[in-house]
């Protein structure tokens, strides 16, 4: 949203600046020459032109709430996805390190890259996921993200 | 409430950073760069009021932390703040600091004081009212004032012109005096704002961190 909530404040400020043109316009010519067609005319844009500004205004402050709702929505997503993986490895009664091994894997990293991470033997790395499987339930590392997104798909972790 | 001491504070939406920087560069140009009364002095006045009539519109129907709702002027605020000050607690604020809020006031106040004596004297530019040149006594920099005398001079010459033809000089779009004199002390007191404002600004971001300056001056994102 960032470049056209930008865009469309500048328009609105350009109408505006247009608006008070055409509002200073029309009073000066009124003060001239009365109230004539011309003035009529130009009246109606500075009109117009306000009313512009006003539903431009409005549709930015639209544009920029729902940016917001949805930037609060992920944060909360993501809150969300963090309690429920922190409350399944308290269930599973992972250890400290086989957490930390588990979240890794969550996070995409091989074997290799959580022994680098942690500065640890790629033999313990390697138990340290067998345990993590074997008190998940499941095989695999596919296995493990897939509790997750199961869980997620589902709304067994519930929306809030 | 509008203290929170977890939350990172968002930055000012596009519209308030654009009529803030839009507003500045107005005055700045008009208090140095162009010539009192002449054509660029008025189109640029006439741009700043319309940026100043957006964001006053935009504090009645904007985002919660633009809305004059979020920084009511309150000289409770005010001093809390000044207390917070003293005792060293940074609070981040989602709007104004309750100093901050004032400044915005007096800011806004001057601008307007400014834009509508200013309107008053030369209309908006091309039109009836500003055909007839109305020169102004330079408002900010004293060594002017020679040049201002002569503008003056040149004035009272089109005023006496004028009212030669019978005319009443109304449409001339020189208001009384008054009205110079105004626009000229609220111009200058706009400077001693806007020296005050930067000074405050420089002052909290030293005792709180930069972040209220990234506000105002972050990106597209910001």
């Amino acid at each position: 949203m960032g470049r056209r909530a930008w865009v469309l404040a500048a328009i609105v400020l350009l109408q505006a600046v247009a608006a008070v043109f055409f509002v200073g316009d029309a009073l000066a010519d009124v003060r001239e020459d009365g109230w004539r067609a011309h003035v009529l005319v130009e009246g109606t844009i500075a009109l117009a032109l306000v009313a512009g500004v006003v539903l431009g205004a409005l549709e930015l402050k639209r544009m920029l709430a729902e940016a917001q709702r949805s930037a609060d929505a992920l944060a909360v997503a993501r809150g969300a996805l963090g309690e429920l993986v922190a409350e399944r490895f308290a269930q599973w009664g992972l250890t400290a390190a086989e957490a930390d091994v588990a979240l890794f894997a969550l996070k995409g990293f091989d074997t290799a890259g959580i022994a680098e991470l942690r500065g640890a033997a790629h033999g313990t790395v390697r138990a340290q996921l067998a345990q993590v499987y074997a008190k998940a339930g499941v095989s695999s590392r596919a296995g493990l993200v897939a509790l997750f997104f199961d869980e997620l798909l589902d709304g067994v972790a519930g929306p809030r | 409430m509008d203290a929170n001491e977890t939350a990172t504070v968002r930055g000012w939406d596009p519209l308030v950073k654009l009529t803030h920087w839009g507003i500045a560069l107005a005055v700045l140009v008009n208090g140095v760069f162009t010539e009192e009364g002449s054509d660029w002095h008025v189109w640029v006045g006439t741009g700043m009021a319309a940026l100043l009539l957006v964001r006053l519109l935009w504090g009645f129907i904007g985002p919660k932390e633009a809305r004059f709702s979020a920084f009511p002027p309150s000289p409770t605020r005010a001093a809390d703040h000044v207390a917070d000050i003293v005792a060293g607690r940074k609070l981040a604020h989602a709007s104004h600091n309750g100093l901050g809020a004032l400044m915005a006031y007096a800011l806004w106040a001057t601008l307007g004081v400014v834009a509508v004596t200013g309107f008053l004297m030369s209309g908006v530019p091309g039109t009836a009212s500003a055909r007839v040149e109305a020169p102004m006594v330079p408002a900010v920099t004293a060594p002017l004032a020679p040049v201002a005398e002569e503008a003056d001079e040149e004035r009272e010459e089109a005023d006496e012109a004028e009212e030669g033809e019978g005319g009443e000089g109304a449409e001339g779009g020189e208001g009384p005096e008054w009205i110079e004199e105004v626009h000229e002390v609220a111009a200058n007191l706009l400077f001693v704002l806007a020296a005050l404002h930067i000074g405050g600004v420089l002052f909290e971001t030293r005792r709180s961190g930069p972040a209220v300056i990234r506000r105002m001056t972050g990106g597209v994102r910001g």
